[in-house]
């Protein structure tokens, strides 16, 4: 094995990665081009139009055809871009709900992960079930008792019973992320800290946190764009329009057109492009977080 | 370490050593439920309260104005639902929409991740493109296509003119407002079935492919003897995953066509969500969630079941 791999960088790394490429031929080239320029297009062009129509004058967008270009010379005004969209307050709101979710979400799922990883007890597999289970629900059907509840609690119309709510859908995930993670933290590094007398609670916030950070930040990541782009919660327990995350203010404009639509799709790019941005950082873990979350249980 | 292996029973591999051990041994057995407490108490309050109370709720008639104050109707909600056609309606909304959606998203997404496995100039970026719109937040995802799908001055009406087809209504014409909404769903989820199965193409070792251009195999040949049976079970589980998902999505639906036009698209949970806020009865809209959650669990256990004839096939 390491003889095999070590020295050969000139010969095995290159031979290996030619052959890797082509591993299947099913398609002819000129057919495989036209179907990935197909694919680009069908993926590509709505994001690309979704700039185009923020950065397009108002007269280009009703009545006559919208260009294909973008004026990009828009960019430079950007107020008026976003004309009458209060989008910066319901960023603002978004990023504390968001930033809650994950808070909350982040410290459950720290607890329960260590104790699905490092102890055996009655009813683990239980609380495993549990966590597997409520995934699986629906949130529409959820939506109306919770609203019952809240509404008895006093929790509608703020951001903290939303917060309670939304942590409920974004913690399972993150509890098997944080368990995969310390899973694979070798047990002699702990137990080297219990022979010094560290308590448990030590042991778990300065010793294995920082080892399992890459996982936690995953998880965050996660959590808070669930609780970015989350909608049905926000929409049905958030009436007044000054305390709405952007979503929910977003969508206010779908099918109505007193607001000039390059300002509301100015504002959905702002919107957007955290998103965007994060989830190139950390694509592959929120893939292989999301599977084995939902799927290995 | 003797210490430990001591103290602890033998079905408790790892806690760490504890001196004192009568004390500690209470404590060691109680801390793990300090652990996990929390977030089970918390999906106990917050999932399994609800989702009881939300089968209580579906045997009253609950008003919305009074959501904690209902009358108990018993299997009124049920039978109303199971003999109106309206539900039927919705129920097959919801079957076609998911059959759609599920079929054409890892139809797609399998095929851009057998596209994308190959080298080729420009890759990253192509597979970046292709991955973007799983990223682009649902509200916004809505926002561009209603307006690219909008009757007047969308951009599609603009295209389909080019080739001399009239301006259609694509979200407000019964004859296109499910293909729209499915159009959509596909364009978001799509990327997630590309990334799964790609990362699983991946893991293929290139030896397998050597060995089987060796013995002279064709493309296709390669694909039935190697690709398909490594991705087969990735393919199985991402096909559950996006029917669920698929089964109880909602934002699309509702902010695209609400349900409309005239109700092809009502799927369960958008009728959920209107018998409960529009309709006001929250009862009638547990009835339908808790229905919902039959299909859910139905889709899983043929799932299960399916998987495990596979199993017992393989073995």
């Amino acid at each position: 094995m390491t003889t095999q791999e070590a020295p050969p960088i000139t010969q095995s790394a290159p031979h290996k990665r030619r052959l890797k490429a082509p591993g299947n031929r099913s398609f002819s080239k000129p057919a495989r081009y036209v179907m990935l320029a197909a694919l680009v297009l069908f993926s590509g062009f709505p994001l690309y139009w979704m700039l185009n129509t923020a950065l397009s004058e108002d007269s280009e967008l009703y009545g006559q055809a919208q260009g294909w270009w973008p004026h990009w010379e828009r960019l430079a005004d950007f107020g008026d871009l976003i004309g009458s969209v209060p989008i910066f307050k319901w960023l603002t709101n978004s990023v504390v709900i968001a930033g809650g979710t994950t808070l909350l979400s982040l410290i459950f799922a720290v607890l329960a992960g260590y104790a699905l990883s490092r102890f055996k007890f009655y009813g683990k597999g239980a609380a495993g079930f549990l966590l597997f289970a409520t995934q699986m629900l629906p949130e529409a059907l959820l939506v109306v008792p919770i609203y019952a509840l809240f509404a008895s609690l006093g929790l509608l119309n703020g951001m903290g019973g939303l917060i309670l709510a939304n942590v409920a859908f974004t913690m399972p995930v993150s509890v098997w992320i944080i368990k995969g993670a310390i899973d694979a933290i070798p047990y002699e590094i702990e137990e080297a800290a219990a022979v010094d007398g560290c308590p448990r609670v030590t042991i778990l916030s300065l010793v294995l946190t920082p080892l399992i950070l890459p996982s936690i930040a995953a998880a965050a990541v996660i959590n808070f764009f669930d609780g970015w782009n989350e909608f049905l919660l926000a929409k049905t327990f958030i009436a007044e329009r000054d305390l709405w995350p952007a979503s929910v203010g977003l969508a206010s404009f779908i099918g109505q057109y007193l607001t000039s639509l390059n300002s509301v799709m100015a504002a959905a790019l702002l919107f957007t492009l955290p998103a965007l941005i994060f989830f190139l950082l950390v694509q592959r873990r929120i893939v292989s977080g999301l599977t084995a979350g939902s799927v290995k249980g | 370490m003797s210490l430990r292996t001591s103290i602890s029973p033998p079905a408790v591999a790892q806690p760490p050593i504890q001196d004192a051990p009568s004390r500690h041994h209470m404590w060691q057995r109680i801390s793990p439920y300090i652990y996990i407490g929390p977030a089970v108490v918390y999906l106990i309050i917050f999932m399994i309260v609800p989702v009881v109370q939300g089968i209580q709720l579906s045997f009253t008639k609950t008003p919305l104005v009074k959501p904690d104050g209902g009358t108990g109707v018993g299997l009124e909600n049920y039978s109303r639902l199971l003999s109106s056609p309206q539900f039927y309606n919705s129920l097959g909304a919801t079957i076609l929409y998911t059959a759609a959606t599920v079929i054409f998203a890892v139809a797609i997404g399998a095929g851009s991740a057998l596209l994308l496995n190959q080298a080729f100039k420009g890759r990253t970026i192509v597979r970046a493109i292709i991955t973007f719109p799983w990223a682009v937040p649902t509200v916004a995802t809505a926002l561009i296509f209603s307006w690219i799908f909008n009757r007047s001055d969308g951009v599609l009406n603009e295209v389909v003119g080019v080739l001399g087809v009239g301006q259609q209504g694509w979200l407000v014409d019964p004859k296109f407002g499910m293909a729209a909404v499915v159009l959509t769903s596909v364009w978001k989820v799509m990327p997630l079935v590309m990334l799964v199965v790609l990362a699983s193409l991946q893991s293929i070792p290139s030896e397998l492919y050597e060995a089987t251009r060796m013995d002279g195999a064709g493309a296709l040949e390669t694909f039935k003897a190697v690709t398909w049976p490594h991705i087969a079970p990735t393919v199985r589980v991402v096909t559950l995953l996006m029917t669920i998902w698929s089964i109880r999505r909602f934002e699309i639906i509702y902010l695209l066509t609400g349900g409309g036009p005239v109700d092809t698209t009502n799927t369960l949970v958008v009728n959920v969500y209107r018998q409960a806020f529009s309709n006001q009865e929250l009862g009638r809209a547990a009835a339908i969630g808790a229905l919902g959650l039959v299909l859910s669990l139905l889709v899983t256990v043929v799932y299960f079941m399916m998987e495990r004839r596979n199993a017992a096939k393989e073995a």
